[in-house]
């Protein structure tokens, strides 16, 4: 018991990795002689939670920040994509899991085609906000472990210790610079779940989440929309619609929505819709989102 | 088999005046205790197949886990002190999603086979950089099943690290009578179906009890679906059509 | 806290493109810091093995001494695993390595171009701490808000109608990418002070494709080792010197 608590309560975990690497005189830890065969690499299991190489300064989350946080400093030097709306929300007929697809360094669009769903396994997924790195690394890393449950546990992981594992983990790392908000989506035994998990330590349950800098616009068509008896063309359309929402007004989201549904027996990617034809032509069979559909023919102008 | 028991066979890492090992080479003798364990390949796949030992007819044979899963592709059945399995299974575990992780593709049997054979000699005393995991050698034999680039493969592990790739192998107790009537029997475009047959037979042929499908377990990796346990129904079905 | 700026911005350009069964991958030669140009010759594409090549772009040093690890790397999983690590596990590999560095980073950005198992062509692009993704064409560097627009507009076919009754190919052809490539830097040259002096273009080609797309291309150097199949050269030019 006593070494989990080591292993995963670290709020002094900076001072911690100081100690260890002023005692490693090379700093690539991976390199070890008995680890070049297939332990070798970082994020080996082997090892324990990995270690990271530090700046050898008295603060080092303050160099991090000075160096790669745009929010504060926009001109920084190293420019780390940030991703930027994602919601989830689960109903009667499993969770839907919506995303847009922009992701931006400063004021760059860096990419339009970034999968912010990041697929742990063949039932639970996982979102990606804040960095796109750490939420790519992490949730990949999770997905090793929940394999490794599965395998030792001849049953599948529940969401709960899912999201769990992966909160206790990013804890150790607090207050040094991670930034992940992240919804990891299931269906386990107790039926379809979502919890909310973040860099600060944060891990909630909930119905419905939305994670990002356009949240607050997903959130007005979410909370507006939702119901628990929802069907599923429904449900499929408040996520597209949400999204669309926040990726319309939203700079820093938009180009695509990426549409998830979990159910029972695992999840299903639905489909890959561009924010700009939804605004014209909507989903495919009808009407556009946008207003123009809604104030067409009608005018403010007065009658001749 | 040893006659001399001389003074350098205590130690465990003592080497004897002819350059052997003892322990290791005891421990070598104790897989011949344990429940004979028979793999074969083909073309079409790997079939593992052990004989369960149920010492009771109280005893909840299910329980009796002898063939355990690595990865998708892989698995392995053991023979001997079973308990030591487990840790070189879950580190065969761990070093195929290590992998998977690190490289985003699936390890070779070869190389997770040579992991496993990595802990075989980290035994006796720490030394500085390296912790020693147990007091003694692994006194249990794996026949480790896999299906990678190079197609399905059979790798045979023991206590003293030395892995090698086989057609077909026994293992433990009914082992010599087993291989035997392997080599008289394999022959290189064996279909799956008849190898299932040629690893029962073998199997009925060395058991002391009746075999059923109570006290046999069946398992076989092949490229469609990956490494499976044969459930009762499908093993049924084949000792029945034997 | 006095402050420890260990990273410093050595200007450039690199940027790589995919074909159907061809990746090119160029970056420009010149290393500048703030006014002064450090030198005319400082290459930033490096190949790695006979199907994978990456352009470096940031901070030189961080760069150059990535580029060895990555190597060493490739020749470890070579002599563990017997065989050549395919794309997608250099990629991943690659996000594992930038990574580790989380809290102290690499300033690099990377871009990794090749041919993956199945023959197709492919392009993947790093961020300094290694998120990553596969995509047709990626500009990085400081003329990148030069290019990546003018890329979008020519491979993606971007804002662009097609012809009525046609639609627009998915995969450009090898002579129309290295065109592209060209005048993509040619302009960036006239237009950003830290790009210039000269263009290495490396481009592989997929196993038994041919060197359809190469004739008339002068200066063709060939750099391929191996015998496996996939074939790579380089291409050098010059751009303005001002």
């Amino acid at each position: 018991m006593n070494s989990l608590i080591q292993r995963f309560a670290g709020s002094s975990s900076g001072i911690e990795l100081q100690k260890r690497n002023a005692t490693v005189v090379d700093d690539d830890g991976e390199l070890s002689d008995v680890m070049w065969g297939s332990m070798a690499g970082f994020g080996s299991l082997a090892k324990g939670v990995p270690t990271f190489t530090v700046p050898s300064v008295p603060d080092p989350a303050a160099f991090l920040r000075l160096h790669t946080d745009d929010h504060a400093d926009p001109s920084c030097r190293i420019k780390i994509q940030h991703g930027t709306t994602t919601l989830a929300f689960r109903y009667q007929g499993g969770v839907i899991v919506a995303v847009d697809s922009r992701a931006t360094a400063g004021n760059y669009i860096a990419s339009g085609t970034v999968k912010k769903v990041i697929e742990i396994n063949p039932y639970l997924l996982g979102t990606m906000a804040g960095g796109a790195a750490d939420c790519q690394f992490w949730e990949t890393y999770l997905g090793m472990h929940c394999r490794l449950h599965e395998l030792r546990n001849h049953e599948r992981i529940s969401v709960s210790a899912a999201s769990k594992y992966l909160s206790n983990l990013v804890y150790s790392y607090k207050g040094m610079g991670l930034s992940m908000g992240t919804m990891i989506c299931g269906w386990d035994k107790t039926g379809p779940a979502i919890f909310y998990v973040d860099s600060d330590g944060t891990r909630l349950r909930g119905d419905l989440f939305s994670v990002g800098s356009g949240s607050t616009f997903a959130y007005g068509v979410l909370d507006q929309g939702y119901r628990w008896d929802l069907t599923d063309e429904e449900a499929q359309e408040l996520g597209r619609r949400s999204i669309y929402a926040a990726g319309h007004r939203d700079a820093f989201s938009g180009n695509s929505c990426n549409l998830y549904h979990v159910k029972e027996r695992g999840w299903e990617f639905i489909g890959n819709y561009d924010i700009n034809k939804l605004h014209y032509d909507g989903p495919g069979n009808g009407q556009g989102y946008g207003y123009e559909v809604r104030v067409e023919g009608k005018t403010s102008a007065v009658a001749a | 088999m040893f006659l001399t028991r001389s003074e350098y066979d205590r130690g465990v890492n003592t080497f004897s005046p002819e350059g052997r090992l003892f322990q290791v080479e005891y421990a070598i003798e104790a897989i011949k205790l344990g429940s004979t364990t028979v793999g074969v390949r083909t073309n079409e796949g790997v079939v593992l197949a052990v004989e369960k030992r149920v010492q009771s007819p109280l005893l909840e044979s299910s329980s009796i886990e002898k063939i355990m899963e690595i990865d998708t592709h892989l698995g392995c059945a053991m023979s001997g002190l079973t308990a030591d399995a487990r840790m070189m299974i879950d580190h065969a575990r761990v070093t195929a999603q290590n992998h998977a992780f690190t490289y985003d593709e699936r390890i070779k049997v070869e190389s997770v086979t040579q992991a496993v054979c990595d802990l075989a000699l980290r035994f006796g005393e720490s030394v500085h950089d390296e912790e020693a995991l147990m007091s003694r050698p692994f006194g249990v034999a794996l026949l480790i099943a896999g299906i990678d680039e190079l197609g399905p493969q059979l790798y045979h592990t023991d206590p003293s690290g030395t892995f090698m790739r086989y057609e077909a192998k026994a293992i433990g107790s009914g082992s010599e009578a087993a291989q035997s009537e392997l080599q008289d029997k394999w022959y290189r475009r064996m279909s799956l179906l008849e190898a299932q047959k040629l690893t029962l037979r073998v199997l009925k042929q060395v058991m002391e009890e009746k075999l059923d499908h109570h006290n046999v377990q069946l398992a076989q990796v092949t490229p469609e679906k990956g490494f499976e346990i044969l459930d009762e129904v499908r093993l049924k079905e084949i000792i029945d059509a034997m | 806290m006095s402050s420890f700026n260990p990273y410093t911005q050595n200007g450039g350009t690199i940027l790589a493109i995919a074909g159907a069964d061809f990746s090119v991958v160029a970056g420009d030669t010149r290393q500048s810091e703030g006014y002064n140009i450090q030198t005319r010759y400082a290459p930033k594409v490096f190949r790695l093995t006979d199907r994978a090549v990456l352009a470096v772009n940031g901070f030189a040093a961080d760069g150059n001494m990535f580029v060895k690890k990555v190597k060493q790397r490739l020749e470890w999983y070579r002599h563990a695993h017997a065989k050549d690590m395919p794309l997608r596990s250099i990629a991943r590999l690659i996000q594992t390595m930038l990574y580790s560095r989380r809290f102290f980073p690499y300033y690099v950005y990377n871009i990794l171009g090749g041919i993956e198992e199945d023959g197709s062509g492919a392009v993947y692009s790093f961020d300094p701490v290694g998120s990553y993704e596969r995509e047709t064409c990626r500009a990085a560097g400081p003329a990148q808000s030069l290019l990546q627009p003018f890329l979008d507009n020519q491979i993606y076919f971007k804002n662009q109608q097609p012809a009525p009754g046609m639609s627009h190919p998915t995969h450009l052809p090898l002579q129309a990418v290295l065109a592209l490539v060209i005048d993509s830097f040619t302009s960036a040259t006239e237009r950003h002070i830290e790009v210039g002096d000269g263009l290495e273009m490396y481009i592989i080609l997929g196993k038994g494709r041919g060197l359809q797309g190469l004739e008339g291309v002068k200066g063709v150097q060939e750099l391929t080792i191996s015998e496996d199949g996939e074939r790579i050269f380089v291409v050098r030019r010059e751009l303005k010197k001002d």
